[in-house]
């Protein structure tokens, strides 16, 4: 499987009592492929999978399958801290008829790269479908490092990976000693030099309420290779990506973008809680003045 | 003594092996670029697994690794006794997991598992452990000189090389290759073919285990436009060694003229006599040697005996004799230790075998049972090189007229005769045009003698042996002046 292009993690909308507002979530779906994302990612950290149960992990799984009804890839994440669980979410995407997966390390047993190599094979072995890794130290204190790659190398499956380690060296690393595993732009700051180093898909949880920017950006650096434009997208979209990278407030930001576009993506899962009403203006701010900038350089409304 | 386990365990071993279904490039596996294959076991038609296909731009990468390697010089300039231990640890390697490797040659190839277990599996460890053995007990040379000058002949590694091997010996042929190249310093590109890559793969996994660094054992599994014709072509390939088809031969060395004139070593097709003159001995030794050589791995052997070329006055004894000896080889399954013939490669293949004997249909499958034909010596089945276990006879009137016979072919690859008379031995020895001759019985020497081909069998050097070494170096010549500068032109 090629990933080419945006693939938006998507939120899972819950009511005040925590409870899934399904018809947010339809909307949100609806809301996505209308503006043209190429693929969604049910069960990223976005959604809010560590806070979910099995049971409503798998009823996602389906649930987004039949919304989605086939009209752009569907990529289940099998994160979790047993590697049995992450095998049993696998099957369980495949049942659902996910296209493909994306697999993390497992977090806090502080896995060597053989370890986390096995892990991802185990999983890979269960599900047999197109694999986008995902590096994330910053969440899970460990890298994919050169031992995890090459042994995964074993199988064609593990075709991409989610670069969200914000080290530049190892975007270097992947570009060039890797070439056969697709970069995909895990880091939204860098997603301006993601694309000057080949990397074709864009994994952004922005897109959830802002997917016009995002497409904007991709399709200059990706599609047209103009970086000149690319630059002036990028720049006028990293106020919001420091209120995201840098905020430490992601899905909360994520799910209120929503919010503000007339999907009401509710609150996040404790031990999370909402955004202040400063926070929320503040975001609010930073969003209108990115769409406008955006629509200035491409010309077209947002 | 063997410890064969049961066709049973055998198949058991078969369901629960992890197959290798990508390339092994720069110390790790990676997936191919270019189209996915299925590799598949020829004996059921199951296919085994999807291996990812190699493209031009792996081959680039390969060799741009390759080359990186060999001028860093972690392998190249090491000791040759180091060189030596890491080869040695790939062969204890290999011998710890033989069991699988047999198991997967034997899928992959269909050749019965007992010739993987007893006869390919030990050759390979065997051969990668002589060459390993050696290589840090050859000498280089000082020539004659006067005392004015000191001359040295040197050998050194040629550089990247690429084996491309064929598919009826997958692991030996492997062996063949690898085990001189890499004692003597020379990075290694292997393109298997198609239809075994699987063998080749792991023992490059076990290699870098062992400690032979990135870039020097690298597998590009692909088919021939994919993978060989870009290797082949490449201007930073030193060296092309290649075993298979003559026209498969031919084309590598036009590659080699349209790019950097590589060289390039060929070990092609054979159709191989075995001479019975009029006084052979023991019939009943004659007979077994015949059906070992003509029928062993179901005849897909480039120097397996595919002419009996016998004397009218003891042919009809011998015939009975070797049918006689045909109704102990059995054929059927590879995974069950009481065959002795599996299935041949692949369905083109057996097509292309069995209309040489005129059969269009049949319900055996994969499986052609062993054929004893009579032909005339120009008849095209006496002639072609049809690889599979079809043996031809051609009766002669006399001893002169064999060796006629027997030299009447494009190829030169080995033959064998069966006299009682010394002198006749050594003089069809010497009269008939083959890379490798055997008396009295069938071989093709063992390790240490060369082996390779005369006329279209072969060109450009020898496998085995120590020239299996010197055809993976160059030769180097290094004369130093030893003459006093202060004593001016006196000397001498």
């Amino acid at each position: 499987m090629r990933f080419e292009g945006i693939y938006t993690p998507v939120v899972t909308p819950y009511f005040d009592d925590f409870s899934c507002n399904e018809d947010a979530l339809a909307q949100t779906i609806e809301h996505l492929i209308g503006a043209g994302v190429h693929g969604i990612i049910v069960a990223g950290s976005t959604g809010e999978y560590y806070a979910q149960t099995e049971e409503e992990r798998i009823w996602m799984m389906g649930r987004c399958a039949d919304l989605i009804a086939g009209r752009v890839p569907m990529v289940v994440g099998t994160g979790a801290i047993r590697t049995e669980d992450s095998v049993r979410f696998a099957s369980a995407a495949r049942a659902a008829g996910a296209d493909a997966l994306l697999v993390a390390t497992p977090p806090y047993a502080y896995p060597t790269g053989r370890e986390i190599a096995l892990h991802a094979l185990a999983i890979d072995r269960a599900a047999n479908l197109p694999v986008m890794l995902y590096n994330y130290p910053g969440r899970m204190s460990v890298n994919m490092d050169e031992d995890t790659l090459d042994r995964l190398g074993r199988s064609a499956n593990f075709c991409a990976i989610k670069e969200s380690s914000g080290d530049i060296n190892r975007l270097h690393m992947l570009a060039r000693d890797y070439p056969h595993i697709a970069l995909s732009c895990g880091m939204d700051d860098q997603a301006l030099e993601f694309f000057a180093w080949g990397a074709r898909s864009w994994v952004c949880a922005g897109s959830n309420f802002a997917p016009e920017a995002h497409l904007a950006l991709y399709t200059a650096c990706a599609v047209e290779g103009d970086f000149t434009k690319g630059r002036a997208i990028m720049s006028a979209m990293l106020p919001l990506m420091r209120v995201l990278e840098q905020g430490g407030k992601f899905v909360q930001c994520i799910k209120h973008g929503l919010t503000l576009r007339g999907i009401d993506a509710g609150p996040p899962r404790k031990p999370l809680q909402p955004l202040n009403k400063d926070d929320k203006r503040q975001l609010a701010e930073v969003i209108r003045t990115m769409n406008a900038t955006v629509s200035n350089i491409t010309g077209e409304p947002i | 003594m063997s410890d064969l386990l049961t066709h049973a365990e055998y198949l058991a071993l078969a369901q629960e092996m992890d197959f290798p279904r990508t390339a092994f490039i720069d110390g790790a596996y990676r997936p191919g670029r270019g189209a996915p294959f299925a590799t598949i076991n020829p004996a059921t038609g199951q296919e085994l697994a999807q291996i990812t296909g190699c493209n031009a731009d792996d081959v680039d990468l390969a060799v741009e690794k390759a080359r990186g390697a060999f001028a860093q010089g972690h392998w190249a300039k090491l000791h040759p006794s180091d060189r030596k231990d890491t080869l040695i640890r790939l062969c204890k390697l290999i011998t710890r997991n033989r069991r699988e490797l047999a198991v997967m040659e034997s899928l992959e190839s269909g050749k019965p598992i007992r010739d993987c277990e007893i006869i390919d599996v030990p050759e390979t460890i065997h051969c990668i452990k002589w060459h390993a053995e050696a290589v840090d007990k050859i000498y280089d040379q000082a020539g004659p000189t006067g005392d004015d000058a000191l001359s040295l002949i040197v050998r050194e590694p040629i550089g990247v090389v690429a084996a491309v091997l064929p598919w009826n010996f997958p692991l030996m042929m492997l062996a063949w290759k690898i085990g001189p190249a890499l004692a003597a310093g020379c990075s290694v590109i292997v393109k298997p073919a198609e239809q075994t890559s699987m063998t080749a793969l792991r023992v490059a996994e076990l290699a870098h285990e062992a400690g032979v660094p990135r870039g020097v054992l690298q597998v590009l599994p692909g088919d021939g436009p994919s993978v060989g014709e870009p290797l082949g072509r490449h201007m930073d390939v030193d060296m092309v060694s290649f075993t298979g088809s003559t026209e498969t031969g031919k084309r590598f060395l036009r590659y080699a003229a349209d790019s950097n004139l590589k060289k390039v070593v060929l070990e092609c097709g054979g159709k191989n006599p075995a001479v019975v003159f009029d006084d052979a001995e023991n019939l009943d030794h004659v007979a077994e040697h015949v059906v070992n050589a003509a029928f062993w791995n179901a005849g897909q052997n480039c120097s397996a005996t595919a002419r009996l070329i016998v004397h009218k006055d003891v042919k009809a004894p011998l015939m009975d004799r070797i049918h006689a000896r045909l109704r102990d080889w059995k054929l059927g399954d590879p995974l069950d230790p009481a065959n002795h013939i599996g299935a041949l490669i692949d369905a083109e293949h057996c097509r292309k075998v069995r209309s040489y004997l005129g059969e269009t249909d049949s319900d055996d499958g994969p499986f052609v049972p062993p054929r004893v034909i009579e032909v005339d010596a120009r008849d095209a089945r006496a002639r072609d090189e049809i690889f599979g276990p079809v043996l031809c006879v051609i009766e002669v009137a006399s001893n002169d007229e064999a060796i006629a016979v027997a030299n009447d072919t494009d190829y030169g690859l080995a033959a064998s005769v069966f006299t009682a008379s010394t002198r006749r031995a050594i003089r069809a020895a010497r009269d008939i045009a083959a890379g490798t001759v055997t008396v009295n019985c069938y071989g093709e020497g063992d390790i240490s003698t060369p082996f390779g081909g005369y006329k279209q069998s072969g060109f450009g050097g020898r496998d085995n042996g120590i020239h299996a070494h010197d055809q993976f170096t160059e030769l180097k010549t290094i004369w130093i002046d030893l003459t006093d500068p202060a004593e001016g032109d006196n000397i001498g």
